[in-house]
């Protein structure tokens, strides 16, 4: 068989498995375009900011796109925004995972060799992320040409390797993914595993991140203000990685020694079974866990840069040294708040993914355990501890790493104003952990669905 | 159903040790609780007719105050017979003597309501089963009176399932069989 | 030993159901009586609607027409809170797998019923513990789910079952993924007990080997209910 022949019969399969699979498939087929578009959309971005060189008048944001020193914080950030991106289209690519794994090992039964599941898997992910990644290129290719009349060809090719290797980068992602689960005709898994803890990767990523974090601290960027403002959020950031990756363990390690603790001293049937269960699996929240806390990290520091920066720049102005439009700074600041938002949704997003899929793929036991006179309530509320309990001391960890990124900032920016620790940064925290709740609840209607008689025929 | 060898299980209970008759009947309704009881004429018979092949002897007579009992042995060819016997294949179903669907047959036949005696079967069958069942999950029944109550419940449920499959292929057969 | 068609007063009592899940017509005017004590098999081919029958009798589902009484009440009509109360402490209710919770331990899952109950949680432990020997699996307690036999699994959620001391228990193809040997263990327990403590066991199979290990049987065809045993 060519392998031309081969690839357009994979093709031509996968599009049928797709088409042929249940809702919940669809589920993730469409998330999955929604996280490559984004993707393509942030990095798009990146890629033009970043093929500009030098001054120019591009008028938007207060001047803020228009000088390389800003224009490098602006790309950075959207560089980051493909983290959170990225473990949403992580979380997306396990819906439905138990109905795949079977399918695939169905194709092995049928004589597919191990490489082709792979690929036709792989495929699926693929034209998914291509789908998305037009949509986005789609949009994007207009909003560029409405505000730059001839873009360069430098922004081009950065805009075309983006779009095309988004969907390669998916495809590949997808074929990793999947290395494990294809391996037998009989592999499709009864239950599905608990999550490994993470490997040496994360480790070499937080040993990065300290070094990086360092190097700039050790910078003496306050000789040149615009330096420093510009190298203020790398900082930030780097420290913010560090503890995100940090925040992994913490939530897989704090997830099992929490369920240890309680499950033997729970009183309620709720507590009883959350508590077991993190004891059982207690890795399988720990990525989107960590996200959170990065988020956490990331908004409790930057509501207190703010409030300490704010506070700097009015000093600035009352004396005359403001270089620019307070506008031009508040719309930085802005700029920051909204990224961090959209980083915020993406990452509730996948916490209320991560919950509805953990439900679905339990829906058989869920509701034959309904039907045997457990209450949907002591189910629901189980469900919500699942999730409530290892986050509280992780956000409340996360919080106080932000407090100390804002009390910091304010310690070294006394030129202008008085030393005043930002106390509002304190409610972020708050409001993360009740966003966290209220995404998980969202899978409570999932529930009372997943309980209905109609799973019992199935069991 | 492969037919018992009455001759050959007596020669295995002599195998234990002399016996006499009445003794070697009320064994074998012991060791073989749901099989038919012997009759106490048919162990007569059979002894004597291992005797006069060889195959036992009489060991001896006492009457122990009441009436006179002859105590029997095995002989060694006796001995040899019994090993032959015990290890010899027994000849998986050899005729299919399908009592059940030969009334099938003779109510279609007849112009008679096969269904309905399917249904009668099928609540007999039923009731032996439960009975069985009773037997064997009675407390402190033994595991010979379990081991036979299972053979003869997996023998009704074979019939059972044949009677489902059957009455649910009735207008076929009963067509075949009228235009025969 | 039972009140075969007898002039008491059925302990559940279901009268002309009919259920349909979309076009499929699973139950078309089934009337079946369960009395105190009693062991009966609701047997038929797969697809004739047993199983829409059980979920009818435990208020699972709401049949379409009919009627489902049970102790002076119509569970028909009983609002979910009361339903899931009489599931949880008048009936017991055992399927072919799945009602126990993987993550659990042989030994919460079987006390799990005591905790929704308000049972203090080593109370509970220590009557769950009694439990498991009676079923015969003394020594698993700490096992999970995925961990036991397909045997052993049964007689836990037996236990589960059971522990409440319910008036009926409901049993769906208790034995439909165990060997012979396994079945007649799990079959043994669940008669055993039933009969000692006098709860009613409505049993719900395809064969025909565990439906003669009830006092009676009723048999579905085609939606509706017929007792097998009267000569026709």
């Amino acid at each position: 068989m060519s392998s031309a022949a081969g690839i357009s019969v994979d093709v031509r399969l996968a599009w049928r498995l797709t088409r042929g699979s249940d809702r919940r498939e669809w589920w993730r087929v469409g998330l999955t375009v929604a996280g490559a578009a984004l993707a393509t959309g942030f990095a798009q971005a990146a890629v033009v900011l970043a093929s500009l060189d030098g001054h120019y008048a591009i008028g938007v944001a207060h001047g803020l796109l228009d000088n390389p020193g800003e224009r490098h914080g602006v790309v950075f950030s959207l560089l980051l925004l493909l983290v959170p991106v990225l473990g949403f289209l992580g979380q997306t690519a396990r819906i439905g995972a138990v109905h795949r794994d079977r399918r695939l090992a169905g194709l092995r039964l049928a004589g597919a060799t191990p490489w082709q599941v792979r690929r036709i898997a792989a495929l699926e992910t693929g034209l998914a992320c291509l789908l998305g990644s037009m949509l986005a290129a789609a949009v994007a290719v207009p909003i560029l040409l409405s505000y730059w009349a001839g873009p360069s060809a430098l922004a081009w090719a950065g805009m075309v390797a983006v779009a095309l290797g988004v969907p390669m980068l998916g495809t590949a992602v997808g074929a990793l993914a999947l290395r494990r689960v294809v391996a037998s005709p009989l592999g499709w898994v009864r239950r599905v595993r608990p999550a490994q803890r993470p490997g040496r990767v994360l480790l070499v990523a937080t040993l990065l991140f300290t070094a990086l974090a360092l190097v700039t601290l050790l910078t003496p960027f306050t000789a040149n203000p615009l330096f420093g403002f510009a190298l203020v959020p790398l900082t930030v950031f780097a420290l913010v990685l560090l503890v995100g990756s940090a925040a992994v363990w913490l939530s897989g390690w704090s997830s099992s020694l929490l369920g240890r603790v309680l499950a033997d001293r729970a009183h309620s049937a709720a507590g009883l079974i959350a508590a077991e269960r993190l004891r059982d699996d207690p890795w399988s929240a720990a990525r989107t866990h960590a996200a959170v806390l990065l988020v956490t990290v990331v908004g409790t520091g930057f509501v207190g840069v703010r409030q300490v920066m704010l506070a700097d720049l009015r000093g600035m102005r009352s004396v005359g040294q403001l270089g620019m439009d307070m506008e031009f700074y508040t719309t930085g600041l802005d700029l920051t708040a909204a990224a961090i938002t959209v980083g915020l949704v993406i990452v509730l997003s996948a916490l209320a993914v991560g919950t509805a899929e953990s439900l679905a793929s339990r829906r058989q036991g869920l509701a034959a355990q309904a039907a045997a006179g457990v209450p949907r309530a002591v189910l629901g509320r189980a469900l919500l501890l699942e999730s409530a309990l290892p986050l509280a001391p992780a956000v409340l960890v996360a919080g106080t790493g932000g407090m100390a990124i804002g009390v910091w900032y304010a310690s070294i920016t006394t030129e202008y104003t008085t030393h005043n620790v930002p106390y509002a940064a304190l409610l972020v925290p708050l409001a993360v952990y009740m966003c966290c709740l209220l995404a998980a609840a969202t899978s409570l209607p999932l529930l009372r669905r997943s309980v209905r008689p109609a799973e019992l025929r199935y069991v | 159903m492969i037919r018992m060898s009455t001759r050959h299980i007596l020669l295995g209970l002599l195998a234990a040790g002399p016996s006499h008759g009445y003794d070697l009947k009320r064994r074998h309704d012991e060791r073989f609780p749901q099989a038919r009881p012997l009759a106490y004429g048919q162990v007569y018979t059979t002894l004597q007719r291992l005797v006069r092949d060889g195959l036992a002897e009489i060991e001896g007579t006492d009457s122990d105050g009441g009436p006179e009992r002859t105590t029997y042995r095995s002989t060694e060819d006796g001995a040899r017979e019994l090993a032959q016997w015990a290890g010899e294949i027994a000849p998986p179903a050899p005729f299919v003597t399908n009592e059940i669907f030969a009334k099938v047959v003779v109510s279609i036949l007849s112009g008679g309501d096969p269904e309905a005696y399917l249904r009668a079967q099928r609540a007999a069958h039923m009731e032996r089963m439960r009975e069985l069942t009773a037997v064997k999950t009675a407390h402190g029944a033994d595991l010979a009176t379990v081991l036979s109550a299972d053979y003869a419940l997996n023998h009704l449920d074979a019939d059972l399932r044949w009677m489902t499959t059957t009455a649910a292929r009735l207008t076929t057969l009963t067509a075949e069989v009228d235009t025969a | 030993m039972s009140n075969k068609g007898g002039t008491a007063v059925p302990l559940l009592a279901a009268r002309d159901l009919v259920k349909a899940h979309g076009r499929t017509q699973a139950l078309r005017g089934a009337s079946v009586e369960l009395h105190a004590g009693e062991i009966l098999a609701v047997t038929g081919a797969s697809g004739s609607g047993k199983s829409t029958l059980l979920h009818c009798l435990t208020g699972i589902v709401r049949p379409d027409a009919g009627s489902v009484s049970y102790g002076g009440e119509r569970l028909d009509q009983l609002p979910e809170k009361r339903l899931s109360e009489l599931r949880r402490t008048e009936f017991g209710v055992v399927f072919q797998f799945g009602q126990l919770i993987p993550e659990l331990t042989a030994l919460d899952n079987v006390a799990l019923p005591l905790l929704l109950a308000g049972v203090r949680r080593q109370e509970a432990q220590a009557t769950a513990g009694e439990w498991l020997e009676r079923f015969g699996v003394r020594g698993q307690e700490e096992l999970r789910p995925g961990e036991m036999s397909g045997g052993q699994a049964q007689r836990v959620a037996l236990a589960r079952a059971l522990i409440t001391g319910p008036k009926v228990v409901f049993a769906d193809e208790p034995t439909g993924a165990l060997d012979s040997l396994a079945s007649e263990q799990v079959m043994t327990a669940l008669v055993h007990t039933a009969r000692e403590s006098g709860t009613a066991v409505l049993l719900i199979t395809h064969d025909a080997q565990v439906a003669a290990y009830a006092d009676r049987e009723v048999r579905l065809s085609d939606g509706a209910l017929a007792p097998v045993g009267v000569t026709a």
